[in-house]
């Protein structure tokens, strides 16, 4: 047997830090996964049109995002930059990191979306009288939008786990907070248990928001 | 071009020591990430609920969990519950890059070996293979085929991630990247006394990027060709 007990006194003694981490952590995640949204939909929108200009420079902005590790964008932001002269504080470097990851993941996720709306209904919408712009707010937007909704939550539950990575510019958010409580209190069995807990609430939650979603959200089969 | 004297020497110790070191975490991940994920994934596609609900806990729990918070329980939190499970940095970042990777790999196989053909099964039964026989043989070497852009994309994804190793100190690309900014910041004759910030982690971006593009294009094109 191993010799493992929980002290439940751990929770009732740093509940208020913890909290105020957990907050930190969901403010920084609404400000980026409001952005993350903005941003997928408007470049999303460009790719999927082949917008001359953008739909490049969109390309370009995801690749180079998705294919380096959030964490070297991270110190990148917070650490390399300076050297430039651009001295972000941290919660802004915070909720920018993940945002813009976010982003360049939903770009893709929009794309897709859009890119699945079959040409005969933006047909029909040019068909209804309906401009450009008309035409993927009326047609495109209510079924691609439909179809890249679930892909995107993902996306939004990796920026939320992302922004534990915010421990190595000593953002006090959930992680770092529940670090700083075990280097006092050494109770790590706790201080563990509590993190772990917090983000597979946050996590598991989402998760069956996107399954709730995607039951609901269904595209009635005619127009698949 | 005449590069300034710090550049040599630091390129060199984040190539022979960093990337190094990044490679063999991202191998050992990668390689335990696919057997023990098969293994799972394999198992979950078997009709008998205890082992289907704790590979669906083992696949929820560490995709759930941020891989940073996994690294911490295993490099901080095993210790205080047995003293045998105390682990240098290179093997608690693995493990946790293997328990977040092979909950992905486990995902894609179930989903793999589920779409091979019923007649497949019952064929290969009907040949007398057992269960174990038959999934050797016949349905995993197909699944397989089917797997292969995921596990390419889950390559990338464990390259990237092996970075988180340089929070608990583990020799990687981006660690040895910011003990090199650390000691060029430091005056003469240990540093050169500036910040060179801006180009290390540029220079680490630039050498991620271009092990990852490809492997990402190649995901892509095997998509296309495989399925």
């Amino acid at each position: 047997m191993l010799a493992v007990s929980f002290d439940w006194s751990f929770v009732s003694d740093n509940w208020r830090e913890l909290l105020a981490g957990l907050g930190r952590t969901l403010e920084v995640s609404a400000i980026a996964i409001a952005g993350a949204f903005l941003i997928g939909l408007i470049l999303g929108a460009a790719r999927a049109h082949r917008i001359p200009v953008v739909s490049q420079l969109a390309a370009v902005y995801v690749e180079v995002i998705r294919n380096t590790p959030i964490l070297v964008q991270i110190f990148f932001l917070y650490f390399g930059l300076p050297e430039l002269g651009i001295r972000l504080d941290g919660f802004t470097v915070a909720w920018l990191a993940v945002m813009i990851w976010g982003g360049a993941f939903n770009t893709e996720n929009f794309r897709a979306g859009f890119e699945a709306v079959q040409f005969r209904y933006r047909e029909a919408g040019e068909a209804l009288g309906f401009g450009p712009f008309a035409t993927f707010l009326n047609v495109t937007l209510p079924i691609g939008g439909r179809i890249a909704l679930p892909p995107s939550i993902n996306t939004y539950i990796s920026v939320i786990k992302n922004t534990s990575l915010l421990y190595v510019i000593s953002y006090q958010e959930l992680t770092t907070t529940a670090l700083n409580i075990n280097a006092l209190t050494l109770q790590t069995l706790e201080t563990f248990t509590v993190l772990a807990v917090s983000y597979l609430t946050i996590v598991w939650t989402l998760s069956a928001l996107i399954r709730l979603l995607e039951a609901r959200l269904a595209l009635p089969k005619e127009a698949r | 071009m005449n590069l300034p004297d710090w550049v040599e020497p630091t390129v060199r110790y984040m190539a022979e020591e960093g990337l190094k070191g990044t490679l063999r975490i991202a191998a050992a991940a990668l390689v335990g990430s696919a057997v023990i994920g098969i293994l799972l994934g394999t198992v979950l596609t078997i009709d008998f609920r205890p082992t289907r609900w704790l590979i669906r806990l083992y696949i929820e729990v560490w995709r759930g969990l941020p891989i940073l918070v996994t690294i911490f329980i295993i490099y901080f939190a095993l210790p205080s519950v047995s003293s045998r499970l105390r682990f240098d940095p290179f093997t608690a970042a693995s493990i946790g890059l293997i328990l977040w990777g092979s909950a992905q790999v486990a995902e894609a196989t179930r989903g793999a070996v589920q779409s091979i053909p019923r007649e497949q099964h019952e064929a290969s039964a009907a040949l007398g293979f057992g269960w174990v026989g038959r999934h050797a043989y016949v349905i995993l070497p197909q699944a397989l085929r089917r797997l292969l852009p995921p596990l390419v994309g889950l390559l990338v994804n464990i390259l990237q991630n092996t970075t988180i190793a340089q929070v608990i100190g583990a020799t990687e690309l981006l660690g040895t990247g910011q003990r090199s900014v650390e000691r060029l910041t430091a005056p003469p004759p240990i540093g050169t006394g500036e910040i060179h910030a801006f180009e290390i982690y540029a220079g680490v971006m630039v050498v991620f990027f271009s092990i990852s593009f490809p492997l990402t294009r190649l995901a892509a094109y095997l998509e296309r060709r495989l399925i």
